[in-house]
């Protein structure tokens, strides 16, 4: 039993059920559209709430999976599906006849420049909490001199029908908390501000993470909505909110604005996506069965779905996902 | 039950008598005003509370606790600018509700 | 031919004749004193001022006989109706002529054009009185088939409007349709009469003159005689005051429910919006159908496209205006404490900019203006860089004329005392109320699409010239409501190439956005919107641009490629 299952997708997702496949015994194969596996979680520093270095967790899936069959810089260009399975095209001409599908194109990142009154794209010193991630990374950012001041708005392209997404991104306030302690580490002098409607702490150790912005990092949270930011003479930043729990406006001026960007569906699947028959969910991810026992099912029999094409979800909850799906993959060959 | 006495007055909302007449009539024609998350975007951004106490989240929250003097009274500060309409995330139609409360 | 000059079946016509013209009469007496009084002055003054004259004269013609504006809309419809109107007209003219130009009929006393009145009927009867073989007979016939050919394009239009290029067409109720039938057969029946001379269809014939005439005054076709009046009141200019009187009644009568507003109408974009429309507006409101006329008056979304397309200039935005300001609020709005705010720009600059409320939340518009501003050696102040005071337009589309002079009080107090020479506007709702409302002598009032064509025209900007593909969209307050639409295009021709929407300038459809509304929800706006982005990409541009800030917003949640303003993409240009 070597049957081939094709993989779409390199990331997080991508990489476990491939791992999981492989124990199997059976052939998964990974197309990634990019240079390199690991997804997005390759380019984050450390993880929520404990502070984990992303690294390790990427090397050891990319560990995992260093015998498994890798298209990198490969895109699935067509995909047919007759009685012996699934053929796909890939962008370099290749044909990958397949058992089964498993799709875990994952997320893209909310373009803010679609929240103008943000400001991003106008403002110089307004950034996305991705843009922020790569600075602790890589310790560069021209932004970032030496701010006394950070604020950072939640729920940027999420809970949010003007940009038509009226979901939670789930991830948005963990990762906010978890990077205003960490400016705090760089800049202790710093104030960091969060602007919230609610903080949704709802994993493992992220309540604590929320004691320890108060209790370590004096984080200030604020609880309304930014509206409008605009700059002063000194190209400072100045926004405007709703003190909601004080019951009045306020205006405060920042050096460095962090807007928590929220998860959209990944779109350059699409294409492939129509093709295979399966439909968007009402948030825009893809349409799985149900949310429960066939939550890696789709409505096309043996094309499966794992990771944050399904919904914005946390690390955790993805390598989950992943592990399920592949026991789902397993169980349909074996039919 | 009657513990035999009480402070008065009491500053406590009287959740029990609230008259919700109001507020109930503008949920008929505008369903999505429970949808509020109470962001404060509309009273961040309004142009006539750059001046005054004007705020469309606390009046509708006013409405809600029986305040429709307090409610009324607020109104007669707004422009109608639109701009509360335009921000609001959950695609309130503030306007509508504002020119409703009125009528 | 017959010798008589009467005959029994003349009676249901004479009958329906003295109705209708009675009935009119009283309407037209009825209509004239409901207007104020300053208005009945200014509309007889104007029946004897020459030039208003020929202009009288001239739309009564070109409207009401040949129907040159639906001719230019559509030119099927066009001939259906001028054949239709004006045909009859000519019957009835060429029939006159006859009655007195003819020998003395047997038993006629009277002479000439006397015979008009004693024997009206003739003409409409004539080929049965008739006691010669006139020389117009080839004519009346000739007219005869004109009409019918007409009304075979109006049967053709019932039966599948899209052969004559209408998609929808107005609903009508029993009374609309009956008389509707009638108007078809009394021509068909005439025909019949004529040629075979059979009794019954001179009187099926008669009778159907006497159901069109009394249903008239209850019906749509009430606007054949009240369109007359009203291209009189309107040529007086005349405004819209009370939404069922004076002026306004002339209007609503006049509304032929041509239905052409109907796909005109961005909102019938969803057809159980299409109800929304100004022809169902002027019908609920005409027939007194209140709490209907209210909701439609509010829904709304005044974008102007209705009485653009309007063969007959029936202002109905001005109408439902009118009747929002009835609608009455029970609130007092209280602005007095805009009394004491101060502007905290500094004054003297040449040029004021005035950003706007939708504007603040549009910030790449403002650092566009800024840097054309800059790059052209202006001197220059913002007015509302800490947030301003609304301009009063939303106020006044709401209805609330009164609280609308507080703000409109308050920031001309500021602007005249910056003591600048020009305003600027980046949006097109505030352009509106500051070209209609405001008192700013002195003060030249510009968009910043015309500010900025000058500014490249007279060489004080400079700009490149890219390879970008633009289409622009008018926004209505800017387009339709002051035909600006050269400058824009100029502009975007400077530093780009601009294609054309399918639908443009006066043609171009609302954002969906608009601050007229205030009924339809998100989702309803969303449909408009898509529909308008739709035309808008018919020629494949790389980006969408528009001069408002509003539509920019709403273009934005829903267009698949970039959308700027107009500021945006010439700062883009700027040579440094």
């Amino acid at each position: 039993m070597k049957e081939n299952i094709l993989i779409i997708g390199g990331g997080a997702a991508g990489m476990e059920a491939a791992t999981q496949l492989q124990k199997m015994g059976l052939t998964p194969i990974i197309v990634e559209k990019s240079e390199k596996l690991g997804g997005h979680i390759a380019q984050w520093d450390r993880l929520f709430p404990a502070f984990h270095p992303a690294k390790d967790v990427v090397d050891q899936m990319l560990n995992q999976v260093k015998d498994v069959k890798t298209y990198l810089n490969t895109e699935v260009t067509d995909i047919q599906k007759d009685n012996n399975g699934f053929h796909a095209l890939l962008s370099n001409n290749e044909t990958i006849d397949a058992k089964a599908v498993v799709l875990a194109t994952g997320f893209d990142v909310f373009k803010a420049e679609r929240k103008q009154e943000y400001g991003y794209g106008i403002y110089n010193n307004v950034m996305t909490s991705v843009e922020l991630e790569r600075f602790f990374k890589t310790g560069k950012d021209a932004r970032i001199n030496n701010p006394k001041k950070i604020g950072f708005v939640h729920c940027v392209g999420a809970r949010d029908v003007k940009v038509c997404n009226t979901y939670c991104s789930k991830v948005c306030c963990t990762t906010a908390l978890k990077q205003a302690c960490e400016i705090r580490e760089v800049f202790p002098d710093a104030e960091v501000y969060t602007f919230y409607m609610d903080l949704r702490m709802f994993g493992p150790g992220y309540e604590d993470l929320y004691l320890k912005t108060q209790k370590d990092f004096d984080v200030k949270c604020i609880r309304g909505r930014v509206c409008e930011v605009s700059e002063d003479m000194d190209g400072r930043l100045v926004i405007k909110a709703e003190d909601t729990l004080f019951g009045k406006p306020l205006k405060m001026t920042l050096d460095v604005l962090v807007l928590m960007c929220s998860m959209e569906k990944n779109k350059s699947i699409d294409a492939i996506q129509a093709k295979l028959g399966i439909a968007n969910n009402s948030d825009g991810f893809m349409q799985n069965k149900d949310m429960y026992l066939g939550m890696n099912g789709t409505s096309q029999d043996g094309v499966f779905v794992a990771g944050a094409c399904i919904a914005p979800k946390s690390l955790p909850d993805t390598i989950g996902e992943a592990r399920s799906v592949a026991t789902q993959v397993f169980n349909y060959i074996n039919r | 039950m009657d513990f035999g006495f009480c402070l008065s007055p009491s500053s406590h909302v009287k959740m029990d008598s609230v008259d919700l007449t109001t507020f109930n009539r503008l949920k008929e024609t505008n369903p999505d005003i429970n949808t509020c998350i109470a962001c404060g975007s509309c009273t961040a951004t309004c142009t006539a509370g750059n001046f005054t106490e004007m705020s469309f989240r606390r009046l509708l929250l006013m409405l809600q606790r029986g305040k429709e003097d307090e409610a009324k009274k607020m109104i007669q500060r707004c422009m109608l600018c639109g701009k509360c309409t335009l921000v609001c995330p959950r695609g309130i139609n503030i306007r509508k509700i504002l020119l409703d409360i009125t009528r | 031919m017959n010798s008589q000059i009467f005959h029994p079946f003349v009676l249901p016509f004479v009958l329906g004749m003295a109705f209708v013209l009675t009935y009119c009469l009283v309407g037209l007496v009825r209509v004239v004193l409901q207007l104020p009084k300053e208005d009945r002055k200014k509309f007889l003054r104007s029946l004897v001022t020459p030039k208003i004259a020929w202009a009288n004269i001239r739309d009564l013609f070109g409207d009401c006989l040949f129907h040159v504006k639906i001719w230019k809309r559509n030119p099927i419809l066009g001939y259906m109706h001028s054949t239709i109107a004006f045909g009859w007209f000519m019957i009835i003219v060429i029939g006159h002529i006859m009655l007195f130009t003819l020998k003395p009929l047997e038993g006629v006393e009277a002479e000439g054009f006397a015979r008009t009145f004693t024997n009206f009927y003739y003409p409409i009867f004539y080929k049965f009185f008739a006691t010669e073989t006139p020389v117009f007979a080839f004519l009346m016939d000739f007219f005869l088939l004109v009409i019918i050919s007409g009304i075979l394009i109006a049967v053709v239009k019932k039966i599948h409007s899209r052969i004559v290029g209408v998609k929808r067409v107005t609903k009508f109720g029993f009374a609309d349709n009956m008389i509707r039938f009638a108007l078809w057969t009394i021509f068909p029946f005439r025909l019949i009469a004529e040629k075979t001379n059979i009794m019954a269809f001179w009187w099926l014939y008669s009778f159907d003159l006497l159901i069109f005439m009394c249903m008239l005054p209850f019906t749509r076709y009430m606007h054949i005689p009240t369109e007359a009046l009203f291209i009189l009141m309107r040529h007086a200019g005349l405004k819209a005051r009370e939404p069922r009187k004076g002026y306004n009644l002339a209007q609503l009568y006049s509304c032929p429910s041509c239905g052409l507003c109907i796909d005109a109408c961005p909102m019938s974009v969803n057809d159980k919006n299409s109800g929304n429309t100004s022809a169902y507006f002027m019908k609920k409101l005409r027939n007194g159908d209140s709490e209907d006329a209210k909701r439609i008056a509010e829904t709304c979304l005044m974008c102007g496209k209705c009485v653009m397309i309007c063969p007959v200039s029936i202002e109905s935005c001005d109408i439902k205006f009118s009747q929002r300001a009835a609608t009455p609020y029970y609130i007092n709005s209280d602005h007095s404490y805009l009394e004491n705010v101060e502007s905290s720009s500094s004054d003297i600059s040449t040029v004021l900019y005035f950003a706007g409320c939708m504007t603040q939340l549009t910030p790449i518009i403002m650092r566009a203006m800024k840097q054309i501003m800059e790059a052209a050696g202006e001197e220059y102040e913002f007015l509302d860089k800490d947030g301003g005071i609304c301009c009063g337009r939303p106020m006044l589309l709401s209805g609330k004329v009164a609280e609308a002079q507080a703000m409109i009080a308050k920031n001309t107090e500021l602007i005249k005392k910056s003591g600048a020479k020009k305003l600027v506007l980046s949006c097109p709702i505030c352009y509106k109320v500051f070209k209609d409302e405001y008192q700013l002598e002195g003060i030249e009032i510009q968009h910043h699409t015309q500010y900025i064509n000058e500014l490249i025209k007279n060489g004080k900007l400079k700009v490149n010239k890219g390879n970008v593909n633009y289409v622009y969209h008018d926004p209505c307050e800017l387009g339709r409501a002051f035909g600006v639409y050269d400058e824009p295009r100029e502009v975007l021709e400077n530093v780009g190439n601009l294609r054309k929407a399918k639908s443009e300038k006066e043609l171009s459809i609302c954002c969906g956005g608009s601050l007229g509304s205030f009924n339809l929800t998100q989702k309803e706006r969303d449909e408009i919107t898509n529909n308008s982005v739709a035309d808008l990409m018919f020629n494949n541009p790389d980006e969408i641009v528009t001069a408002c800030p509003l539509c920019l917003k709403t273009f934005a949640r829903k267009s698949p490629v970039a959308v700027k303003d107009i500021a945006e993409v010439v700062s883009e240009q700027l040579t440094s």
